[in-house]
């Protein structure tokens, strides 16, 4: 059985994972992360994307609202490729209770958020899609985040700095030696074989999953799941963040993200055990729908193109509580203090916007342990891809030839290393994916660069499959070239397309009427009726 | 305007449904919204593949079986004999327009797809499957498949390993190559993201077809059989599949890729040329809306570009397809046929309108979803009256799964011959 040493142990791909690794490596830590499924395949690729300006949270959870206008910041300074700093709104409807547009003007004021009060016609001008009775605006700072793209380039930076990562990896249980942690067995699922790696120090980041992983060390973490549904429409019918100006609810905002919009979100309380088998509840999606129509009323005459849902990591730190009344902060544990089991830290709580920060402190706790005196860089070194800021149209001038329509999108996905990714051979800038511009060259950077393991982790490196037609077209030519360009057999990428449209299927089916059923009509006669994928597995 | 009949879609069974009403005299017009399901088919016309989910390798016996045991299928409706005469007819009318259609005596084939697996079918194009298959298959020990550089729809190697492991080409080589489309500098489109109809109008240029069938020589020695992604032109096929073969002297075959069907739009070409033949009038890129009724009979439609212009007919025909072409309309909790309004066969409940998996070995309800009928597949109003002169035919139909059974063409066919068939003995009854 392989072994590997190693100064850290993280456990979790989510952004806090990929930060904790990031921190460290930046501090000379030597580290090791395993991650089950896929960088930023739970909670962190499953919320809305909303790049916080902390206005959210002002009203009620001051602490939390600072936290995120530091970060707010931070972020479009390191990882600006990331982010789209869209602003956004919060506007009152006739039906909400009017005095909160004041009481959060106050409150932003006093957590140093940038808000001030815009005229209803001002509003209408930024988002004429708006509902046009709205009874008042804020202009916030708000914008939105790609979450697989920043726990990307955290784990991209961390490897090009000798970091080993492991995605598709299970951490079957914790091992003690007396009272301290000695390592991990895991279980890669791809080759399909056992490894150890040891390490003094382990690091739990594996958010809601944490507390099964404590219960191998023979630790109790109690952890209070907490569901929150969200819909997509196609097209991107908001260009800035339409939030509903009251004490936060279900559907009260809407994202724009990429080339789509985004409701959210529910939130519900589920039992631990269901945490892996979570669905999206046909009353959730008619709540998020009618009350998206309220802010933005062209919700309802859009297509409807996948419902989703993730789980809060939520502590429960006493009692039985609701949903949005448990605290969202952060929760950082030494276990040798809880529990007296040396070299075991939990890192929960909080949310993707301060995941730098959750970084930061967790390393702080690491390094004293290791007795490292290395200060914390992440809020100072920028994320591949975003060293550089250079606009879009120097990088059109640069890649005359190509369609700006690809070099935009490249660069819009992967900053600076559009350099990495685009060549002026055609081949290299031909279409795979024509929804999200996804071209053969990216496809081929990610499969290389981007432990890339399926078309599932594709997905989110590339948004291939993630635009209007799901997948139809781009699943199939994608699956072929991870048999050119990576170490998968014909037999391996024909099981990868199959998979990737069970996956992409499971956020069609509460949505699945009208245009959806027709585009999902089309997707089975093709995969099923013209190409027989559904035999595969039979005939084997 | 005046006709004889009025077809309402024009995909293979509204076509099918002209072209028997046009050959009996009647002034016949097919208003079509766009194209059609045969632009992302198989190219292939299958009768019945499975049944209860094993392959149907006779399939008019199963349709007995079948006929026997579910009283509203479609193949209830028309009968055995009548799907025979059906399917002599198509077959017959595509070879009018130099289409000829391969069958092996009422016994299923397999045709190959793009990926390698095997499906039963029943007619298929000569390029697809004739007789020389079955004439070579014993002593075949290679098969090259030959795929376009930078084509993104086809991946050869991932058909190879898959048709490796059919028992059928278990002893025989099976080998992916790729060669260079011609005259590459020529063209101003991106070579890179053409689509199989690009590759297709490439093909029409006889120049081009000697350069990539010596390419295909070379990348292919030795090779008793070549396939290659169904390219081999959209008019001179024929023509181009002789050349093809002679000059290289292998015997190629074509395979369905992606969208759009270079099979399948030969038959959408060979139906529609002979629809406008006889003398049928095509109505292309207009929506019937609404209609006119009598009590239970429809006195005229209306379409979207034309809507003060009644289209009158003594009978209709709704051949309109299932929800992808529109045939159907399903909303958030509810479903519709929009031209007539007709009753529906469907769960009110969203979450029985699919399976759980996107491969469910039970397929997905929705397909069985379309139009209640009588036995002459007249349909219903939504007050449960029949509708005298209006005929279904066609996916709209309910209480059939034209994937999970294989069989979405020979219904097309069967259900469209027979609702035309009762138009025309009622036709020559008035006169």
């Amino acid at each position: 059985m392989k072994t590997i040493e190693t100064e850290v142990i993280i456990i979790g791909g989510g952004a806090t994972g990929c930060g904790v690794l990031r921190d460290c490596t930046l501090r000379g830590i030597k580290a090791v992360l395993i991650e089950k499924n896929d960088i930023a395949s739970g909670t962190t690729g499953r919320n809305h994307g909303l790049l916080h300006s902390g206005a959210r949270y002002a009203v009620k959870d001051l602490e939390s609202a600072t936290e995120c206008i530091q970060e707010n910041r931070i972020l479009k300074k390191i990882a600006w490729h990331c982010i789209e700093p869209t602003g956004g709104l919060f506007v009152t409807l006739p039906e909400d209770d009017p005095t909160y547009h004041n009481r959060l003007l106050e409150a932003c004021k006093f957590a140093g958020i940038d808000a001030k009060e815009i005229s209803v016609k001002k509003a209408l001008e930024i988002e004429p899609n708006l509902n046009p009775n709205i009874l008042s605006a804020i202009w916030v700072p708000d914008g939105t985040i790609d979450p697989f793209r920043l726990a990307s380039a955290n784990i991209l930076d961390s490897v090009e700095r000798g970091a080993f990562v492991f995605t598709h990896t299970e951490v079957e249980r914790i091992m003690l030696k007396q009272n301290q942690v000695a390592g991990v067995q895991c279980y890669d699922k791809v080759a399909k074989e056992y490894f150890e790696v040891y390490a003094p120090i382990i690091v739990n980041a594996s958010g809601v999953w944490g507390q099964h992983l404590c219960s191998t060390a023979g630790i109790e973490l109690k952890m209070f799941p907490s569901k929150g549904s969200m819909v997509i429409i196609d097209y991107r019918i908001n260009n800035v963040v339409v939030n509903r100006c009251r004490v936060p609810s279900d559907g009260d905002i809407i994202v724009p993200g990429d080339t789509v919009s985004l409701i959210g979100t529910t939130s519900r309380k589920i039992p631990y055990d269901k945490i892996e088998e979570l669905v999206v509840d046909d009353d959730e999606i008619d709540v998020l729908l009618a009350d998206g129509e309220k802010l933005i009323p062209n919700v309802s005459k859009a297509r409807v193109l996948r419902a989703y849902c993730g789980v809060r990591p939520l502590v429960a730190v006493s009692g039985e509580m609701d949903g949005r009344e448990i605290s969202r902060g952060v929760v950082l544990i030494d276990h040798k203090e809880r529990d007296n089991v040396q070299g075991l830290i939990t890192i929960a709580g909080g949310k993707l916007m301060t995941y730098r920060l959750m970084a930061q402190m967790t390393t702080d706790l690491v390094a004293k342990r290791l007795e490292n005196k290395n200060r914390c860089l992440t809020h100072k070194i920028p994320l591949p891809g975003s060293e550089k800021r250079v606009g879009y149209t120097k990088k059109i001038k640069y890649f005359s030839g190509i369609p700006n329509s690809v070099v935009g999108s490249t660069h819009y996905r992967h900053g600076e290393r559009v350099h990495n990714i685009l060549s002026l051979q055609k081949r290299n800038y031909g279409l795979i994916c024509e929804c999200e511009m996804v071209t053969l060259g990216e496809v081929e950077y990610a499969i290389k660069n981007l432990k890339v393991k399926d078309l599932v982790d594709l997905r989110r490196r590339t948004r291939i499959g993630m635009g209007p037609c799901q997948g139809e077209l781009c699943a199939y030519r994608a699956a072929g070239l991870f048999t050119e360009f990576g170490e998968f057999t014909p037999d391996t990428s024909t099981k990868l397309l199959k998979d990737f449209l069970e996956e992409r299927f499971k956020g069609m089916k509460p949505v699945l009427w009208g245009d959806g059923l027709r585009e999902f009509e089309f997707t089975y006669w093709i995969y099923q009726g013209l190409f027989g994928l559904g035999l595969v597995e039979e005939e084997q | 305007m005046k006709f004889d009949c009025i077809i309402i879609g024009g995909g293979i069974s509204g076509l099918t449904a002209g072209i028997r009403c046009v050959k009996e005299g009647m002034h016949t017009a097919i208003i079509s919204s766009g194209m059609s399901a045969l632009h992302f088919s198989s190219g292939s016309i299958d009768v019945l593949g499975y049944l209860n989910n094993k392959v149907v390798y006779k399939p008019f016996e199963a349709i007995d079986t079948l006929t026997g045991t579910i009283a509203q299928h479609p193949y209830t409706k028309c009968g055995k004999p009548l799907i025979i005469e059906a399917l002599q007819f198509f077959k017959q009318e595509c070879e009018t327009q130099n289409l000829y259609l391969y069958d092996n005596e009422n016994i299923n084939h397999f045709h190959v797809t793009a990926l390698g697996t095997l499906k039963p079918t029943y007619f298929s194009q000569r390029s697809v499957f004739n007789e020389d298959v079955y004439n070579r298959f014993k002593k075949m020990k290679k098969i090259v498949i030959v795929n376009f550089e930078g084509y993104r729809d086809f991946h050869p190697q991932l058909a190879a390993s898959q048709l490796k492991k059919q028992a059928l080409f278990a002893n025989c080589q099976i080998v992916a190559k790729s060669i260079e489309m011609p005259r590459l500098q020529d063209l101003t489109k991106h070579p890179h993201e053409f689509r199989s109809i690009d590759i297709a109008r490439i093909f029409e240029d006889k120049e081009n077809v000697y350069t990539i069938a010596d390419a295909i020589r070379l990348a292919a020695e030795g090779a008793d059989f070549v396939v290659i992604p169904a390219f081999m032109g959209i008019h001179n096929f024929n023509e181009i599949h002789n050349v093809m073969q002679s000059r290289t002297r292998l015997l190629i075959y074509e395979v369905p890729t992606l969208p759009p069907s270079i099979l399948g739009l030969r038959i959408d070409n060979a139906l529609k040329s002979r629809f406008a033949q006889l003398g049928g009038v095509y109505i292309a890129g207009d929506k019937v809306v609404r209609a006119d009724y009598t009590n239970d009979v429809v006195q005229a439609v209306y379409t979207a570009n034309h809507p003060e212009n009644p289209l009158e007919a003594k009978f209709y025909i709704l051949s309109t397809g299932s929800f992808f072409s529109g045939g159907m309309v399903s909303e958030f909790n509810n479903m519709y046929e929009p031209v007539f309004k007709l009753k529906l066969h469907y769960e009110p409940e969203r979450s029985k309108w699919y399976s759980p998996q996107f491969f469910y070995s039970n397929s997905h309800p929705f397909l069985e979803y379309g139009v209640v009928t009588d036995e002459n597949l007249r349909p219903y109003d939504s007050k449960d009256n029949i509708i005298q002169n209006v005929y279904c035919s066609g996916a709209i139909l309910a209480h059939y799964n034209p994937i999970r059974e294989g069989c979405g063409s020979g219904v097309a066919i069967g259900t469209a011959y027979k609702a035309a068939n009762q138009i025309v003995s009622l036709y020559k009854l008035m006169r």
